[in-house]
């Protein structure tokens, strides 16, 4: 049998990332506070809350803001009615040598009551990290952390309610997270912005970055209206498990075969499969086989996402089968599936073994005018 | 086979669908709006690619998207239905996408 699909080349459009990428450099802008208000009047949502709180007749009070004053540090109390149990292993993140730096220290947050005790609200394991630390003799300047003087933040009062609220409010959703494309944009930034290299981290995710860059694939923040565009994703975590190389070869793939197209996540998956086993089989992955697999999700799918779409079909009725009930999807059939489709349709290029037998028979559920040879 | 639709709505808003038989969808239609409907333009080939130009349209078009209650239709403000043709079939040749055209201004009365 031979393989019977062609790869279609498809005319190259300028892309408009190459210009708009967010990550390219900095905006080189410090603006002021009044800009960002000026930004929230325009805003629909900031407008809509705005009549919230009109419509509640509402108002704010600025006596409530809280003080900030250096004060003992052992002079902190912790409610254990209102904080959760202390996590060790929290704290022994918090301390990690790698990053730990007392100029990054936030300060803790109380409340104070009318008798001048300051019960923590909040931050209990950066208090208790920092403390510990001196306590083991690592830090300059003091051996007594009871008295070393650390910011408080505080508000007074003798109200526990407040304070238990509080806590649910800064530990809850409250708290807008840092998304893992911004924490990726931090390594970026460090990098390109600032020049620093001194955190082997950020120069390997930069290098990750770059290696994308250079072969027109972008990442992106979650939702981002830039994701229509040719080469973008959102997916960070998954592109961060990839190593160089793995990123190379399926991002020069995308670019090669499918520069019209978002990248889809499951790029990923299948190239860290693919790099991995012929590596461990000692295969090499050869240019027609790349070409080939282009071949076949070009022809049978039209891109990688319908691709998911069917071979998210196909594992459903194949583990139904073979199991009596749909099992949970695994990453791993992304790259299983597509190699034996590539086998069933006649392809010859080396495979290693491995890649064929998980999720033995899988192909058998795709839908007939996917695996019909010549179809 | 699948099918890629192509219609206007009686307001001559444009609109577009995919569905596995033309005849059922567009009596359905009929039903609905309580009169004959055409389907301007029909393009049949597989699933995944009737799949993958409708995704386009939603994506690419998103801004033309007739929006309703928080809801993001299948039709579109603002683009005339020959501009949405042509739109798909400058898809279709740029990607090498399989679907042709194989019906223009059908309903179900052609049936017969």
């Amino acid at each position: 049998m031979v393989y019977a699909l062609t790869y279609k080349p498809v005319q190259r459009l300028p892309n408009p990332m190459v210009s708009i990428n967010p990550l390219k450099r900095g905006t080189g802008r410090i603006v002021s506070l009044q800009d960002r208000v000026d930004q929230l009047n325009k805003s629909a949502v900031w407008k809509k809350v705005v009549r919230e709180w009109r419509s509640i007749n509402k108002n704010l009070d600025s006596l409530r803001l809280p003080r900030i004053s250096m004060e003992r540090l052992g002079s902190l109390w912790i409610d254990e009615d209102i904080q959760r149990p202390m996590d060790e292993l929290h704290c022994a993140k918090i301390a990690d040598p790698s990053i730990y730096d007392p100029a990054l220290m936030q300060c803790v947050q109380c409340i104070k009551t009318t008798s001048g005790i300051f019960i923590s609200i909040d931050t209990q394991h950066t208090a208790a990290a920092f403390a510990a630390l001196i306590d083991a003799g690592l830090m300059t300047g003091t051996t007594d952390w009871r008295e070393i003087e650390f910011p408080f933040q505080y508000i007074e009062t003798d109200n526990l309610a407040f304070a238990r609220k509080a806590f649910g409010i800064l530990n809850g959703k409250g708290k807008k997270r840092q998304s893992a494309y911004m924490q990726l944009r931090t390594s970026v930034f460090c990098i390109r912005i600032d020049g620093n290299r001194s955190d082997s981290y950020d120069v390997e995710v930069e290098n990750k970055v770059k290696i994308a860059e250079n072969n027109h694939c972008y990442p992106i923040e979650e939702k981002s209206r830039l994701s229509q565009h040719p080469g973008t994703f959102a997916n960070i975590a998954t592109f961060l498990t990839l190593n160089d190389n793995e990123v190379e070869i399926a991002c020069k793939w995308h670019n090669t075969y499918f520069h019209y197209e978002p990248l889809h996540v499951s790029l990923f998956f299948i190239f860290k499969d693919i790099c991995r086993s012929f590596k461990n089989f000692k295969v090499t992955i050869t240019p027609k086989l790349l070409e080939d697999l282009a071949a076949l999700v070009q022809d049978r799918f039209g891109d990688l996402q319908q691709y998911q779409e069917s071979v998210t079909e196909a594992h459903r009725k194949w583990s139904t089968q073979r199991y009596g009930q749909a099992d949970n999807w695994k990453d791993h059939a992304y790259a299983c599936a597509l190699l034996q489709l590539y086998v069933k349709l006649g392809g010859t290029e080396h495979i290693p073994a491995i890649l064929l037998d998980q999720f033995d028979g899988i192909v058998d559920f795709f839908d007939d005018e996917i695996t019909t040879v010549g179809g | 086979m699948y099918y890629l639709y192509l219609m206007r709505s009686p307001s001559g808003r444009t609109g577009f669908g995919i569905c596995q038989d033309y005849f059922d969808r567009n009596k359905k239609y009929i039903s609905h709006i309580g009169d004959l409907v055409q389907f301007s333009y029909i393009y049949g080939g597989t699933r995944a690619h009737a799949k993958k130009v409708e995704r386009n349209i939603k994506q690419n078009l998103e801004d033309n998207r007739w929006t309703i209650d928080n809801w993001k239709t299948e039709w579109l403000d603002n683009l005339a239905i020959d501009d949405l043709k042509k739109y798909v079939d400058d898809l279709i040749e740029r990607q090498h996408i399989k679907l042709e055209l194989v019906r223009i201004d059908y309903d179900i009365t052609q049936e017969k």
